[in-house]
Parts: structure tokens; sequence; C-alpha cells
């Protein structure tokens, strides 16, 4: 299997680097919103906007914005 | 050959063409210095104590180690023999000659002396030619040691020269290279043959025992960079007003992480007035700083003027040549009094810029210099000899030789003494402090002045109980930051802490990682092909990266110099340690050559890859070559569909490089041209760049 992003070797959608950006884009969102009142989605948009943001959260914000699976995920996070 | 008047002939070996020029000079008696020329090669006769003196010069290593097995796509290798260079190395062809000359100088010398740097290379580059090129006369070799190439300590090293060369220095040197050979070699075969297996396209690639873990630490840290996510938090800050100025106060948790206690922090104090509840004065000594040892000076000129460590190191070589300085290349931040500090401060005193500053030094009655931890059993600190240039110094030379001779004097100064005031402000129930920071006694400060990184924020007199204006409260909203990219300077900081490579090797190999591609920029980014090096490592070879072992090997290798381990077992344990890995990569070279294959021609395109086209919006812009005039020009991806004809004439000399900046004026992408001779110059290439009228109207 191929990385959706970068097309390296992957076990599942991701290779372990945007795995990795994945997975600390998720365990983040929880510190934004012990910070301030904001959705998954808008979450997303301020990552992806913010220029201290890794190259590669970036890359996996655009594909979780752009696929209706990381907008289910979002309502669910959102449901939490 | 003629003799001295009953004398002996003694061949003299230095390491550089400088230093014996400078060795002959100081210790001829008679006449004038003769420079000969065998063959080309620069050598000289001096006399001395009626013995007659040649002095030769090798030229770094004349010898090193190559394997036996000399096809470059043969892995594992492990017999090696010490080759003169010429023979295995390209563009070593002036080796042969310098060897020849040696060679047939020797044949006349009774006596011989080692007079190469005084250090683990210069022990291997003195051992390996008396050895090889000398028949063997490295057991009856004298040797004369010191730090500086002054004539007073030339002359005095050469009277009190030792019996013998340091055979367990040179040993645990031949050990080094021979284990350097060893991995670089057989890591660096087996990762270039399987990906030109795979390809059918030669491209080296390279790794070796220092360079992987030290591309580790790049890459870990890229990764960090990459996968950071920026968390909020908020400051909050009140303007203080206190006679006429405006003064910055910062609240007393310096971060908020939560928006709506922020807020409520501005709501509560904005409109009130602030009183001085605590005036805190205090005063701390800052010690002089440590003379210099290698590291400190190449992190130092880092910092201060951007010098590479291998800049730094190549400028201080020349110095050292010169007579200027001790010998650079010293772990050693300690001066002992042997090396005369009033005669080196009475003549730098010469010096209009020192005369001041050295006065003072010498008007006290004892000079004790601050020293640092660390030492070298083979040479000081790097000092100033106190010589004057001879010639006018480059303008980095004469950079770098300042800075030597004012932390030279700095080391003997007093303490500074630094005041701080930190004042607490009560608003509306919360604290906020202002602060200010003084120089009030300057110390050695005032010898190492232009390089001395201290501001002053000056705070008015203000009381305990005085009640001040708060003309507003304000929120910043800011992010955590990633961790920073290291620069060469903070690379070879971190390889000293590791224990990874030596003071002589560190610089280069940070050089090595940026001419194979595997990184780039001064604020240093990894490729894809770094990347892929380090993963392709880790996952099948991981005990080749891991620091514990390098680290381990380096204090084996110590350990031989001491006399306290073989240079045999250190070996064979480095063989037992690579067999395994070797014929892990070999079993999946397939698999190994694929993933190197694909990541040099992603690599290649991206060093090709201008930016977006500008006209069509969708294409790549791409440095492409005309099969038929050969020439190199910019043309769009999107022309091979037939979609965009977009194309830029380029220069046509010169190396290209996409800046991934794009031009101020009209947005397009920027490349960098870099021809010899010339400084770097960055190119628009939109023919309709309002630059481009700029220069039309002159």
């Amino acid at each position: 299997m191929k990385c959706e992003i970068c097309g390296r070797r992957a076990e599942s959608r991701f290779c372990e680097l945007h795995r990795k950006a994945e997975e600390n884009l998720r365990e983040k969102y929880e510190e934004w919103k012990k910070a301030m009142d904001i959705c998954w989605e808008d979450y997303l948009r301020e990552v992806l906007k913010n220029p201290m943001t890794g190259l590669w959260v970036k890359e996996v914000a655009r594909v979780l914005l752009a696929s209706p699976e990381g907008k289910e995920a979002s309502s669910t996070q959102k449901k939490v | 050959m003629t003799q001295g008047l009953g004398g002996k002939t003694i061949l003299i070996l230095c390491e550089k063409p400088d230093a014996a020029a400078r060795l002959a000079k100081a210790l001829n008696e008679a006449g004038k210095v003769r420079e000969k020329r065998l063959n080309g090669v620069p050598y000289y006769e001096s006399s001395r104590n009626g013995d007659r003196l040649i002095i030769i010069s090798a030229l770094g290593h004349l010898y090193t180690v190559a394997p036996k097995i000399e096809d470059r796509d043969v892995y594992p290798v492990f017999d090696f023999y010490w080759a003169p260079r010429y023979k295995v190395e390209r563009n070593s062809g002036q080796t042969r000659k310098w060897i020849e000359a040696i060679s047939k100088l020797s044949k006349d010398a009774q006596e011989y002396v080692l007079a190469t740097d005084y250090d683990i290379e210069g022990a291997t580059i003195g051992y390996t030619v008396l050895k090889y090129a000398c028949g063997g006369k490295d057991a009856e070799a004298k040797r004369m040691k010191f730090s500086t190439l002054t004539a007073d300590e030339l002359r005095k090293s050469y009277e009190e020269m030792l019996p013998h060369i340091e055979f367990s220095t040179a040993e645990a040197g031949m050990c080094r290279h021979l284990i350097d050979a060893l991995y670089g070699i057989n890591l660096s075969r087996a990762m270039t043959t399987a990906a030109k297996r795979w390809s059918g396209r030669y491209a080296t690639i390279s790794t070796g025992r220092v360079q992987g873990p030290t591309l580790k630490f790049l890459v870990e840290r890229e990764k960090e960079i990459n996968t950071f996510v920026p968390t909020p938090y908020w400051t909050v800050k009140a303007l203080i007003q206190i006679g006429g100025s405006t003064y910055e106060a910062e609240y007393e948790k310096k971060a908020i992480w939560n928006l709506e206690e922020a807020n409520s922090i501005v709501k509560a104090c904005s409109g009130k007035l602030g009183t001085v509840t605590r005036v805190d004065v205090r005063k701390t000594k800052q010690k002089p700083p440590t003379p210099f040892d290698l590291s400190s000076l190449q992190t130092e000129a880092y910092s201060l003027f951007k010098y590479t460590p291998r800049r730094t190191s190549n400028i201080a070589e020349r110095l050292y040549l010169e007579a200027l300085i001790s010998y650079p290349r010293t772990s050693s931040q300690k001066l002992p009094p042997a090396i005369g500090y009033r005669n080196i401060l009475e003549a730098l005193g010469r010096h209009p810029s020192y005369k001041g500053l050295t006065s003072d030094l010498l008007e006290r009655g004892d000079l004790v210099p601050n020293e640092g931890a660390k030492s070298d059993p083979a040479h000081p600190a790097i000092y100033p000899t106190g010589n004057m240039p001879e010639r006018v110094l480059s303008e980095p030379e004469r950079r770098l030789w300042d800075l030597i001779v004012r932390r030279f004097m700095a080391v003997f100064g007093e303490p500074a003494i630094r005041q701080s005031v930190k004042v607490t402000v009560e608003i509306g129930g919360h604290l906020f402090y202002l602060r200010g920071r003084q120089i009030v006694e300057e110390g050695w400060m005032r010898f190492y002045k232009p390089y001395v990184r201290f501001e002053d924020v000056l705070l008015p007199q203000i009381e305990e109980g005085e009640k001040v204006k708060v003309e507003g409260v304000v929120r910043e909203d800011k992010f955590t930051k990633p961790p920073p990219r290291y620069n060469p300077s903070s690379l070879l900081k971190r390889m000293e802490k590791e224990g990874i490579g030596t003071k002589a090797t560190r610089a280069d190999i940070i050089e090595t990682l940026y001419k194979r591609g595997y990184i780039s920029g001064e604020s240093i980014v990894v490729s894809n092909l770094g990347f892929d090096v380090i993963e392709i490592l880790s996952g099948y070879c991981p005990q080749v990266i891991s620091v514990d072992f390098t680290r381990d090997l380096e204090e084996k290798m110590e350990m031989i110099q001491i006399g306290s381990e073989k240079m045999e077992s250190v070996v064979n344990r480095a063989i037992r340690h690579l067999k395994p890995v070797l014929e892990a990569l070999k079993s999946r070279e397939t698999e190994i050559g694929k993933a190197l294959s694909e990541s040099i021609r992603k690599t290649r395109m991206d060093e090709r890859t201008v930016g977006q086209c500008p006209v069509c919006g969708t294409g790549k812009l791409l440095i492409l070559r005309s099969r038929r005039t050969k020439k190199r020009f910019i043309g769009c991806t999107n022309f091979f569909e037939g979609l965009c004809k977009a194309s830029f004439p380029l220069p046509q000399k010169g190396t290209l490089k996409p800046l991934r900046k794009n031009c101020k004026l009209c947005g397009w992408p920027l490349i960098q041209v870099r021809s010899r001779g010339r400084r770097p110059w960055n190119l628009c290439f939109n023919p309709e760049c309002p630059s481009k009228e700029r220069v039309k109207q002159g």
C-alpha cells in the first residue's frame, strides 16, 4: 500500500511520517479545545494557515479537510 | 649531495609546505635558507649545529587506507592496506611527486625528525611517510613537539626533541582510518550498488560510521518540525507610564493557555491604576569567558560572522601557519603559564588597537586566566602568539585573529557586574513585572567589547508604594514554536556532546552531508534522499546509525592512544559488528535499490523544479536542456500535454538553483546563479518583470 500523500510505503492510508503527523494533529485538537471554543473543521483551517505548522501536518490537514471521511471523523469528535 | 662540516644530514618532515618554510628559517644558523625543488616539490636546506637539515613537507595525508578489491560493485570487503593516495584516489596525482621526492631525499639522511602537527592526524601522516616512503625509518625517527610556529618555540622544540615518535597515537590514527574505511566503503558500496542495479544509473550514495548518526540527528529534528502542531496561548502586557515614558510590564504568568482567562485578566486590569509593591535589585557576577578550544571558536565565529565550522577551521589553520596563533585543532580550554602571558601581551601591545588594553592587563601583579574544564594532552587552548601579521590579512583572517586576540585578553579580565531590576506592579488584583538590566562594571567585557552581546534595558528611579498610570492592558495571541533547525554550528555542538567524530573530522562530515545532497541551507533542511537513506538504514540495519555504538568505538580508539587497547581487537570488533549488517543489506538489495532509486529520482526532480508555472497556473516549471541546441531553458510540464508553451531562456554558464522564493516585484519564482569568481546572484526570468525596466532605465 502507498501513502495517499507522498507515495511512500504505508500500512494504512498514510506512511509512517504522515501517520505521525495525523496523530499529532488529533492529539493537539484536545489542547485547542481546552484553549478556546473551536470545531474540528475550523481547527484544521487554523492549523493550515499557521506558519508554525509542520509541512506534513499541513498535507494531512488538507487531505482531511477535503475528504468526507475526515469530516465524519470531525463530527464524531465534535459530539465528544 | 654534500654534508655539513663533519655533521650529519637530518631529514625533517613537516605536514604542510608553509610549516616547512617557517621551520627552515627558524632553525637555520648560517646564511640564507635555500629553497630548492625536486621535480617541482619544494624543500629547504638549513644548517644548525654543524648539521645539514633537509626540511620537506608532506601534503596532508600521502597514504590512505584502500580495499584490496578495487571493484566498486563488490562488498563486503574486509581486507585493506595502506596505499599511496595517487594510486587509489582521483585528483591525488600530485602526491606521487611528493612521495618520490621524500623518498629520494631520505636516502641521503642519517637522522630523521618528525615535525608534523602534534596530534592524531599529524602522527598518522608522519608514521606512514616514515614507514612507506622513507623505507621503515619510523622506529628511529625523533619527534619535535610544538604548539606554535614562532621561531623561538621551533628552535626550543628542536633542541629538546623527543627520542621517538608517538607510536600509540599513530596506531590510534591508523585504526580510525581503517574503521572509517570499513564502514564507509562497505555501506556506501552496498547502497550505491543496490541503487545502480535497480535503476541502471550510477549515483554515489554514501554513509559512514559518523556520517550516519549525524544525519540521523537531522532527520529526527526534521520529523519533529514537520509533524509539529502549534498550540495557541496568550500573553498579557500592561503599558505603564513613568516619568513621561511608557514601559511594557509582563503578566506574572508567562503563558496563559485559555483565551477566556486571558480576556478576564485584561478586563480586570483595564482602566485601573497600578501600585508598585516591590522593587528587587540584584547584582550578579559574570565570569570572564574561557579560552577558545576549536569547537568554541567555531561556535563563536558562526554566531558572530556566520562562518561555517569548516571555514573557521581553515582560516584558523592559515593563521597558525603564519605563526599568528597557536595550533587550533585543540580540545583544551587551558592556558599554561609556560606560554608566557606577559611576553604575548607585551608583543600584542605593539598593535595600536590593543595597546591600551594590554597595558591595563600588564599593570596587574598576577595574570590568572579563567580556564575551562576541557583539556588536551597535546596542545593548550588557542592563543595569539604575539607576532604581528607579515602580510595584509584578508577580512575573514583579520576578524578571526582579532577575535582570538580579544578573547585571550578577556580571559585575564575581572568579572563583569550585572545589575537586574524587577519591579512588581499590582493592577486590579493582578501582578505585572517590569524588568531592567544593566552592566555596572565592565570587567572583562572591556577587552571583548565588539563581541559582547548584551543590551542594557534601563528603568527610571521608582519606589515601593508609588502609584503608576496604566495606559492600557493588552492581550497578545501567540503560538508554540517548533524546535529550531540545526545550523552547521549547532550540529557540530551536538556531535561533540554525543561524543562522535573528532575535532578534526566533524566539520568535514557536515560538509559531506551537503555535498551528497542529503541536506541543504544554512538553517539545515533534510532532502528526500537524506530521509530515505536514514529510513533504509533504520529499517534494515539500525545498528550502523546507533550513536551508542559510534561513541563506544570512539572511546576504544582513544584507549589505543593511551596504550590500554590494541588496534587489532578494535578492528575485529568492528568487523564482527559490520558483517551481519552487510549480509542483511545484501539479502534485501532489490528492495533497498528500488527505494533509493525512487528517492534519487525525486531529489533530482526537486533540484530542477523552479516552481508553479505563472502562465498556465497548473503546470510546474522545470530547468530543461534542449536536445537540439543543448542549451538550458525553463519549460512548463504542461507542454507535453499541449496545454502550455511557456519557456524562458537561462544563462548558460554557472550552476542554477531554484530559490523557492518569489520575486518581490512580480511574484514569479527566482533562480540563483552561481559562477566561478562571481558572487551568486538571483535571477527573475520573467521578461516583463518591473526589475528589467529598472535595469533598462539605468
